[in-house]
This record gives C-alpha cells, sequence and structure tokens, in this order.
C-alpha cells in the first residue's frame, strides 16, 4: 500500500513538472505592474501588495519536490491574506503565452472579489474559489470569454479522472466540475484514509495563504516604556507564538488533502526556528530574518551578510560613542491601521548630530560634478518677473495706459496714474527638505566601489552646493530607528545654517545602522517644515527600502503608517515625494504616496544625475 | 419652459436651488470636473425661466473684465458692460465657473453683491447698481484642483449657501447616459461599472477620475457603432492617464468589463 502511494505521488509530480511549458512562460515582473492596478479596478484593496510567491513557500517547496521528484521543478501559488496578494513569479502551465498571460489576469480578478480572511481556512477553499470565481464573473462579465478559454485550456492538463483512482477521480471530478460550473460544489469529496496528496494543484485558483505576519494584532512588547530607549531585548517572541496557534491543526480530517500544502507554508516558521534555536538571542535571530527578507528585496544574495551584521548591531554603541543626542526625544503618534486610529505620544523621535564630524571640502571626486550641477541650478534662481500696473517702472504697460487714456476721455480724472511694467526679481520662495533613510540596509553595495550609504552621502553633497546657488531655503536630514522608543533623527543641515564645510562634515560622518520607521521620521519633518515661512514646501524623502522596523512595524502596518504621515504632510500645506532605489517599491509606493508622488531608480548611481532634475520639476510650475 | 435641457438630479438640489433664488441668496457649487454643475445651472435657468450669463474665470480674469470698461471708439469713447455688469442690469442668473481660477481683486467686486447689500459698485463711472429681485449669482469651483495657495477665502465663501456635487449613484448614471446619449441601456450599464472599477484608482495609480462626461463621450461613440473597446481607449484611457503600464491595465479592465 504504501509503495503504491509512493508510486502515484510519484508520477503526479513528475507529470507536473512535465506538464509546464517553458516556451509560453510569462514572468510575473512583466505584467506586475498591469496586475496592481487591474486587482485595484476591479475591487482589490489598494493597500495590499501584489509580489512573486517566491520568498515564502517557493524556496521550501522547490527543495522538497526536488527531494521527492528528484528534478527542478518550480511551483508556487497565488494567495491572499490581509497584506499581500502572492502570484507565481512564472507561470508556464497553459500551453500559449497569452494564456498565461491570461491566466494572471484572471488570479488578479478572483483575488479582487476574494476576501481574504475566509480564503485562509483550507476547509472554504473549493468554496471561497467558486464564489469568488461567480463574484468576478458577475461585477465584470467581459471575463467570462477568458475564463472559459482558461478552463479549457487548464482541463486538457489536467490527469483524466478515468486515469486516477477512485477516490482520487471523484475529487477531480469535483474540482472539473466546479470550474465548469461555479457554484455548483459544495465540497470535496473525502480521501481515502492516511493519504498524503491528492488533488491536483488548480492554478485557476487561490490557495489558502501561508499565514502571514500579522503585524498589528499582536500587541505592544509589554516591556517596551514609553520614553526611555529601551536597552533590553525585546520580549519573548510573539509572533511565532501567535502564527503556530493559528496554524491550522493537522488532525482535521477536512484539511488531508492539504496537509502537504499545510507543510510547506510552515517552511517559513521551520527556518525561522532553526535560526532562533541556534542563535543565544531570539531577538537578532528574528531581526536578522526580518532584514533577510528587506535585504532580499534588493539583492539575492546579501541576506547572509545581513544577518550576521544584525547581530552586532542589536546593541547600540556605548553612548560615549554614539553621536550626541540633542536635547529630549520628541513623542509621536503613530497609526494603526487595524483599529484606524492613531495611537497618540507612541513614538520618540530623538534629534541627533554626528559627535565626531570635522570640517570637509568637497571631495576632489565630485569637484566636476558641483561646477556643472551648479551652473544647472543657478538657472533655476529667481526668475524675473513682469509685474503690470507699476507707479514707476522700465517699460510703458501699454494695457494701463489705454485704459487710463479712455477713462480720461471719458471724463473721469481719477483714473489713476499707474502704467508703468516692471521687472522685479519673483519669488521662488520655496523651502525643501530631504529626508535620507540611514537604516542598515544602505550599507548594501549599490555597484562595485559604492555602498548605497556612500551614494547617498555624494548626493546630499552636490544637492546642497546646488541648491544654494538656487537661493532656495532648504534643510537635510537624516534618519534610522531601533523600534518606537528610539527613531534616530540626525541633524545634517538645518534651515537656519549655510551650507558649508561643517555641513559636508556632517555628511562625511553619517554611519548606516538600524531600521526604518519611515511614518515618525515624517511627521518629525512636518513639524520642521511647518513653521517655514514659503508658501510652498517640498519634502523630498530617500529611502531604500519599505517602511520597516522590529517591532512590528513592518508589511501594510509600516506601509499604511507612512501613508498617513503622508497625508498629514499633504493637509499641512505640504508636498512629500519620495524618490526610492528600492525596486520591489512598485508594489507599494502608488498606495503609499500616491500617483506622481514617487520615483523609482534603477540603480543607486541615478540618484546623482537624476535628483537635480527632478528639483527642477518638482519645484517649477 | 418647453426647451427644458435634460438633468438627472441627485438629491434635492433642485428644490434648494429654487429656495435659494426665492430668498435672494448666492449660491455656491463645489464638485469634481463632469459632475454636472454647469449643467444644472443652465436647467435651473430654463426652470425659473431667467437669463444665464456664463463667465469661464481663468487666472488672468481681472475685476475689469467681469465689470466693464471704456473702449476707444471713432474720436470718442464708450462704456462696456462687462457680463457681471449686464446681468446685474437686466436681472437672471450669472455663472461665474470655476470661481478660485480668477484673479483675488474680482473676489472684491463680487463681494457686496453677494452679501444683503446686493449692490454693484463700478468705480469707472461712478454707479452704483442695485440688483434686481431675480438677480441671482452663482459660483462654482472643483474642490480637486484647488490647492493651499487657490483656497476660497473665507469671507468669500461664507457669502454663498453652498451645494455639494458628486459623482451620481450607478442607477442615476445609467439613466444620465441614457438620457443624454440615447444608448442602450446594457451598454450604460456596463459603461457606468468601468467607470466605478476606474474611480477606484484614484489617488494610487490615476490623478483624476473618469468623470460622467468621459462616460458620456465612450457611450456617444458606442452608440455611433464604434467598437466599445476602441471607445474606451480614446474616450477614457487615454484621457485619464499617460502612463503606457497603468493604460496597458485600464485596458484590461475595459476587457473584463465588456470582453473580448
Ligand atoms: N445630473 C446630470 N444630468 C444630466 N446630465 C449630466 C448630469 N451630470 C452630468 N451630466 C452630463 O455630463 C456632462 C458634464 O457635466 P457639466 O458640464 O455640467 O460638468 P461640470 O460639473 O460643470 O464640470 P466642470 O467642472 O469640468 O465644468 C454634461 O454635459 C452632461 O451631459
Ligand atoms: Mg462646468
Amino acid at each position: 500500500m504504501e509503495e503504491w502511494i509512493g508510486a502515484r505521488w510519484d508520477r503526479w509530480v513528475t507529470q507536473a513538472a512535465r506538464r509546464d511549458h517553458p516556451h509560453a512562460a510569462v514572468e510575473l515582473k512583466d505584467i506586475e505592474k498591469t496586475l496592481g492596478v487591474f486587482f485595484r479596478a476591479l475591487g482589490g484593496d489598494a493597500g495590499l501588495r501584489v509580489v512573486a510567491a517566491a520568498d515564502c513557500a517557493h524556496g521550501a517547496r522547490r527543495r522538497l519536490l526536488q527531494r521527492i521528484a528528484g528534478i527542478g521543478m518550480r511551483t508556487a501559488h497565488a494567495a491572499l491574506d490581509r497584506e499581500i496578494l502572492r502570484l507565481p513569479p512564472r507561470l508556464a502551465v497553459l500551453p500559449t503565452p497569452d494564456l498565461n498571460r491570461d491566466l494572471y489576469l484572471w488570479l488578479a480578478a478572483l483575488a479582487a472579489r476574494t476576501d481574504p480572511e475566509r480564503s485562509r481556512s483550507p476547509q472554504h477553499w473549493i468554496a471561497v474559489n467558486q464564489q469568488a470565481t461567480l463574484r468576478a464573473l458577475q461585477t465584470h462579465p467581459g471575463l467570462l470569454a477568458r475564463y472559459r478559454r482558461l478552463v479549457l485550456a487548464l482541463l486538457n492538463e489536467r490527469i483524466a479522472p478515468d486515469r486516477l483512482p477512485e477516490d482520487e477521480a471523484a475529487q477531480e471530478r469535483a474540482i472539473r466540475q466546479a470550474l465548469l460550473v461555479p457554484g455548483s460544489v459544495a465540497a470535496l469529496p473525502a480521501p481515502k484514509r492516511g493519504k498524503v496528496r491528492t488533488v491536483q494543484p488548480v492554478p485557476l485558483w487561490l490557495m489558502p495563504a501561508p499565514i502571514a505576519p500579522d503585524a498589528a494584532a499582536r500587541a505592544p512588547t509589554p516591556n517596551e516604556r514609553e520614553g526611555a530607549p529601551s536597552q533590553e531585548q525585546q520580549a519573548p517572541n510573539k509572533r511565532y507564538q501567535a502564527e503556530r496557534v493559528e496554524m491550522p491543526s493537522h488532525d482535521s480530517p477536512m484539511i488531508l488533502p492539504f496537509r502537504a500544502e499545510s507543510l510547506l507554508s510552515w517552511a517559513e516558521f521551520v527556518k525561522v526556528n532553526r535560526a532562533t534555536d541556534d542563535d543565544p538571542n531570539p531577538d537578532a535571530g528574528r531581526a536578522a530574518i526580518s532584514l533577510d527578507r528587506l535585504m532580499l528585496a534588493g539583492d539575492d544574495d546579501t541576506g547572509q551578510q545581513a544577518a550576521s551584521k544584525v547581530r552586532l548591531d542589536l546593541d547600540l554603541p556605548p553612548a560615549a560613542e554614539d553621536d550626541l543626542a540633542l536635547g529630549p526625544g520628541i513623542l509621536l503618534p503613530e497609526w494603526d491601521w487595524r483599529r484606524q486610529r492613531l495611537k497618540p505620544d507612541y513614538c520618540r523621535v530623538q534629534p541627533m548630530a554626528a559627535r565626531q564630524a570635522e570640517p570637509c571640502p568637497l571631495p576632489e571626486r565630485l569637484r566636476r560634478s558641483a561646477q556643472r550641477l551648479k551652473s544647472q541650478f543657478a538657472a533655476l534662481a529667481p526668475a524675473r518677473r513682469w509685474l503690470k500696473g507699476q507707479p514707476d517702472g522700465i517699460e510703458p504697460d501699454i494695457d494701463a495706459c489705454v485704459r487710463i487714456a479712455a477713462d480720461r476721455r471719458a471724463g473721469r480724472s481719477l483714473a489713476g496714474t499707474s502704467a508703468y511694467l516692471d521687472r522685479r526679481p519673483a519669488d521662488r520662495d520655496l523651502a525643501c527638505l530631504v529626508l535620507a533613510d540611514l537604516s542598515l540596509s544602505t550599507d548594501a553595495h549599490a555597484n562595485d566601489e559604492q555602498r548605497v550609504i556612500d551614494v547617498i552621502r555624494d548626493s546630499l553633497m552636490l544637492f546642497g552646493d546646488a541648491l544654494t546657488a538656487t537661493g532656495d531655503r532648504f534643510a537635510f536630514y537624516g534618519f534610522s530607528s531601533l523600534r518606537r522608543s528610539f527613531v534616530r533623527f540626525h541633524e545634517i543641515k538645518p534651515f537656519d545654517r549655510p551650507f558649508d564645510a561643517m555641513t559636508r562634515g556632517r555628511i562625511a560622518a553619517l554611519k548606516p545602522g538600524y531600521y526604518t520607521r519611515l511614518g515618525a521620521a515624517v511627521r518629525r519633518t512636518v513639524q520642521l517644515l511647518e513653521p517655514q515661512p514659503s508658501p510652498r514646501r517640498l519634502l523630498l524623502v530617500l529611502s531604500d527600502g519599505k517602511p520597516h522596523d522590529t517591532d512590528l512595524y513592518e508589511g501594510r502596518y509600516g506601509i499604511e503608517d507612512t501613508r498617513h504621515a503622508l497625508a498629514e504632510a499633504r493637509n499641512a500645506g505640504i508636498k512629500p515625494f519620495f524618490v526610492t532605489i528600492d525596486r520591489e517599491a512598485a508594489a507599494y509606493l502608488p498606495h503609499m504616496c500616491g500617483p506622481n508622488g514617487f520615483v523609482i531608480m534603477r540603480k543607486p548611481e541615478e540618484l546623482l544625475t537624476r535628483l537635480p532634475q527632478l528639483y527642477a520639476q518638482l519645484t517649477d510650475r | 419652459m418647453s426647451e427644458l435641457p435634460f438633468y438627472q438630479a441627485s438629491g434635492d438640489e433642485i428644490d434648494l436651488f429654487e429656495h435659494a433664488h426665492r430668498n435672494r441668496l448666492p449660491v455656491l457649487i463645489k464638485g469634481p470636473t463632469g459632475a454636472g454643475k454647469t449643467r444644472f445651472v443652465a436647467y435651473m435657468a430654463a426652470k425659473l425661466g431667467l437669463p444665464l450669463h456664463t463667465v469661464a474665470c481663468h487666472d488672468d480674469l481681472t475685476a475689469a473684465d467681469l465689470v466693464g470698461r471704456h473702449l476707444i471708439g471713432d474720436g470718442e469713447t464708450y462704456w462696456s458692460d462687462g457680463p457681471l455688469t449686464r446681468a446685474v442690469r437686466e436681472g437672471g442668473i450669472c455663472y461665474l465657473d470655476e470661481v478660485v481660477e480668477a484673479r483675488k481683486d474680482t473676489t472684491v467686486v463680487i463681494h457686496p453683491l453677494a452679501d444683503h447689500r446686493r449692490t454693484l459698485p463700478i468705480d469707472r463711472n461712478g454707479e452704483v447698481l442695485q440688483a434686481p429681485d431675480d438677480f441671482m449669482l452663482v459660483v462654482s469651483y472643483n474642490p480637486g484642483y484647488q490647492n493651499f495657495l487657490k483656497g476660497m477665502k473665507p469671507s468669500t465663501r461664507q457669502r454663498f449657501l453652498a451645494l455639494r456635487f458628486d459623482f451620481p449613484d450607478a442607477a442615476r448614471e445609467e439613466s444620465i447616459l441614457v438620457g443624454e446619449t440615447r444608448c442602450d441601456a446594457f451598454v450604460a450599464k456596463r459603461l457606468v461599472d468601468l467607470g466605478r472599477s476606474l474611480r477606484a484608482l484614484k489617488d494610487v495609480d490615476l490623478e483624476e477620475v473618469a468623470s460622467t462626461r468621459l462616460l458620456i463621450y465612450a457611450a456617444l461613440l458606442i452608440r455611433d457603432g464604434m467598437d466599445p473597446v476602441v471607445a474606451c481607449r480614446a474616450a477614457l484611457i487615454e484621457a485619464l492617464t499617460d502612463d503606457r503600464e497603468v493604460a496597458a491595465a485600464l485596458e484590461e479592465v475595459v476587457l473584463a468589463t465588456f470582453g473580448k
């Protein structure tokens, strides 16, 4: 019996592997943006990120399947939770590229019509997908033809029921029926006892989501007190506990068909547990994992490095060596999107300045660019503009002359005498604050010679010189964070100080470290920009990744908090703009910053050349 | 009265406007582009049997443009009334469209007209006009365009009754499409669904949303025999975005609505 199952299983896996159509493959990255917009237009939650399913279950799955089938097969399933819509990084299940592309669109449409809570539970898998199918076809009947094509193509790819043992055949028939007549199948027939896996995957449907890190549902750790930079490590890891509790129980007969999947969704946690097991400091393990994900976004093989760095980083440097704290911290709120309210005085932002910054000239290698930029920016300096109807001026105002002459002739002697045009320097009257992300991820390499932080430093040096040439008011700040009680807010150049050798010294002294609590940093800049007398106020944020901190500030929670902080900025009459080098950013930036609220640089080096251009575009209207 | 323009009411705005008129109160209408503000005013003017004087405000519009000026003729000068002055003299509705666009000095001339005084002083020739009972001042603006520099001063704002216009609900929007273009109900329903899908993208992927006006354009093209997908591309997609990828996605939304 055992042997027989083994043979079945093997056949299923190899067949599934062979049934790929590599020539017809469509990559997620090529239609990612389209899918995101499509998903939102069809009613999908704008706060969700659309990401490749690769980073969670996928790796483990491949290994598992490789082990079982002995060949390298990649399978990843579409799944939805409250934060993320995961889609396979590549689709090749159907025989033509058009069909595979349509399959992506279909999955996005289906997800837009799926309730993420219900879709988590394997018991409801077949019902949830049929319901969502019906809903999608109802609201968007244009999908019907596409759906039919997909179903027919898929049925062709599936092992026919008559070639399967009886119980599997019954299941396969139910699935076919559910695909052909959505809404007509109440439940999946039970498999024979003791079977490992019986259902062929259904790429037209969403799989029960791997249990998501449920950031804000977790209570803040008790030993984190307001106001005090907590030196103590974080409390026992609630996250994993929470996740384990929520894992579907493996004894339930209903879940049996999904046993393999359930195992796969464990992969993430298994990995985590291992990291924690052989690590004396569970917090470091956890931080390493979070950062590992963060780094993966930019570069696939830096994760390892990052993990070892974090461990060092969790210990703050002794106060005597750390940057200088300027005054007491500032308490700021944070937005909790689940409760839809601001948590007052939740974060403490600590203004800081470099301790050993030495005055520093412009580095030799930047001289030429600086020269060029300066002359470009000088052109941005306040243009002169004509003022009409002045009592005195350098040219006559013909309009005014005609009007006055006409009024006089009509007998109005009091017609006025202001008949000149004058040229005055127009006030650009602009205040710009640049906020640079200094979190540890900026320690990653941008290219062979430079790290991201080096590029940020160079950009600030050049930008400072160039801005001085425009005469606009500007300020530079940098930030990183170590949980909510210690958002490090580095003063580089305040509005009321000149940009000089001392400022350059401070830029040169910037060091990467810690995490990215973006919302709090943005709120602080709003406080700094608000009192500026200029009517136009610009906030430029240079970032290299998602909002992220170790105390639950991640995923959707961090994105929603930042989005809220940006809305607060807009309400205060400030125009925020994001410049990011995070290639994954397209998945969350539209929601976080709004259309035309951001730009993604393909390479960090672009910052040097694009930043000035951007500034000109943003301010010149 | 026989020539009433088509207007699909969405609430008690008609009633309110009539009360305002009876009580000689000025009205401010705010709402997104293409939501029917202009149409509503035209409808009300016809319904009340009043002449309508419309002024589209722009950032070069001066007080003299509204009130009037001396023109130089053949050996003499003569006074020429601006649209506002004409409306005050003749009675009727004076509609200042997109009033926040106008230069600041224009608001000064409407202040005495928009409060209990109901007067229009004309500096240039010393006249002070008293508005007749059937004169009514109506202004409109689109809060979406309004930026923090171009808001309306409270002293101006608080002289008007204010009405908010929004996109109509699905059923009303369908009947607007049908009433306006005589397209068939099926096409109207699909277009309205599409419009709603696209409106969901506001502030994330699109800066502006699809107005009823654009849906009407699409309906006209479709009624004229054009392929719905092509019609929507011209009337909606390209009108809403310059971004190619967003446009590609919107096209998929159109396909999902109309089918392929
Ligand atoms: N309630 C309605 N009843 C009838 N037609 C309407 C209605 N709402 C909108 N429309 C149609 O939409 C078109 C645009 O409306 P209208 O010109 O009144 O918009 P608006 O609010 O003045 O826009 P804008 O701010 O751009 O001037 C009209 O020509 C009309 O066809
Ligand atoms: Mg109008």
